[in-house]
């Protein structure tokens, strides 16, 4: 007794109540502009397919973001070095000049000669030297805070630049430098450095949000990915990519089991 | 709606226009306020639109529409507690010419009103989807993720009782 046209018919007879205009009118407008600003592909990716263009992007903006962060701590290393050998270089220079009038002057110190040249190449000391301080840059975010303050983030890259600068001019060869000069690449070097910790915090949040969307493989997954995140009270997190796996599948049906653990309570 | 996913902004008003009163009249029916109603409408055909490119016709357009509409009650639900439905309307009954049949009639009405209205929740959705939607048993099933026995069972329930409501006198 699932159908029953006499309550069929009871049932017709009430009121039929029809949406208000105005709902009519912004659905309508809502279905016209999402047509007109982005059009369906032809073909429309299914499976494994649909992921393959998230996932290729997502790869390509860590790539990048790994290759920018890598090229720039090689350029701040070799300014480093620079600082620290500069004050030595000239009176060397003037010494080595004579014996080889024909080349012109290298901008690098460190570049290759063709004539193995003592007065050219860095000093013993000061090749250890760089190493030590390079040593200490990339162990600085994992090892023991310098100067913690007591609520404290890591210490931004800034300060650890501020570091090497210090300890560059506590060396034997850096104090007759001229002042001016020194303060003048310090200001350079914290500026790189402040410039370079944001570039870091973007990248990391990017990725974070790229994650959210696109590093899943399956709605189970998706779901899974959002339970973590409730799971470690990220709450926030977990309502948004909630609410974008709703937008994105809003036919599937999550188990009660999984809703719970997916729900804020 | 595959026309509409193709790009046919006319193929989705033609789809909108045999659903809307449907699909409106479930909502309204399941729900507790007009507002609340109306909201809920739209969204419905809000994911409709954001979805079409996931829209796969492995069912009737029906079933999906359906299914979405009732995944978004399970979430005011959810959210509001089990409601029971409250129609803001006395029902419009077309006048019979004997005055004492048209308010027999208009009484009938009303008790099937307040029947559907303190119908179960399960059992009302199976009722509306079958009246308004015009699913069949297994279309039930799978839209509210029931086995087809029990969305068998929900319907059958909410027929008997309706009728029992009806028919008392």
């Amino acid at each position: 007794m699932t159908d029953d046209p006499k309550i069929s018919q009871r049932y017709r007879e009430l009121p039929r109540e029809e949406p208000p205009r105005h709902v009519d009118e912004a659905i309508l407008a809502a279905a016209r502009r999402a047509v007109v600003s982005r059009p369906a592909p032809l073909v429309v990716p299914s499976g494994r397919r649909r992921w393959y263009f998230p996932l290729a992007a997502a790869a390509i903006i860590v790539l990048a973001v790994a290759v920018t962060i890598h090229v720039e701590r090689q350029e701040l290393d070799a300014e480093v070095f620079e600082a620290v050998t500069s004050p030595k270089a000239p009176p060397e220079e003037k010494v080595a000049q004579p014996e080889r009038p024909a080349e012109p002057a290298s901008p690098r110190v460190f570049a290759p000669d063709p004539k193995p040249q003592r007065q050219v190449e860095p000093p013993a000391p000061q090749a250890e030297q760089s190493r030590q301080l390079r040593a200490q840059r990339d162990a600085v975010p994992a090892g023991p805070r310098v100067a913690p303050a007591p609520s404290a983030a890591p210490p931004p890259p800034a300060a650890v630049e501020d570091q090497m600068l210090d300890k560059s001019q506590q060396t034997p060869a850096a104090v007759p430098q001229a002042k001016p000069e020194a303060a003048k690449r310090e200001a350079l070097m914290r500026e790189e450095a402040r410039a370079r910790a944001s570039r870091e915090a973007d990248a990391v949040s990017g990725a974070a949000g790229a994650r959210l969307s696109s590093a899943y493989a399956s709605p189970e997954q998706w779901l899974q990915g959002i339970a973590d995140l409730r799971r470690q009270g990220r709450h926030d997190e977990a309502d948004k990519a909630l609410a974008e796996f709703r937008r994105t599948y809003p036919d599937y049906k999550i188990s009660e089991a999984m809703l719970e653990k997916v729900e804020k309570k | 709606m595959l026309a509409y996913r193709g790009g046919d902004a006319g193929a989705f008003e033609t789809l909108y226009k045999r659903h809307r009163g449907g699909l409106y009249r479930f909502v309204l029916r399941a729900i507790k306020q007009r507002s609340s109603a109306e909201e809920l409408f739209q969204e419905v055909w809000i994911r409709v639109i954001e979805a079409r490119n996931r829209y796969a016709p492995q069912a009737r357009f029906t079933t999906w529409l359906y299914t979405i509409a009732h995944n978004l009650l399970v979430d005011h639900w959810r959210r509001k507690g089990l409601s029971l439905v409250q129609l803001d309307e006395e029902p419009a009954v077309a006048a019979p010419d004997n005055p004492a049949r048209q308010a027999e009639a208009r009484e009938t009405l009303a008790r099937l009103v307040h029947a559907i209205e303190a119908l179960p929740a399960a059992q009302r959705e199976a009722f509306l989807l079958h009246e308004e939607g015009g699913l069949s048993v297994a279309e039930i099933a799978a839209v509210t993720g029931a086995g087809e026995e029990a969305a068998k069972s929900r319907l059958r329930y909410a027929m008997a009782k309706l009728k029992a409501a009806v028919d008392e006198n």
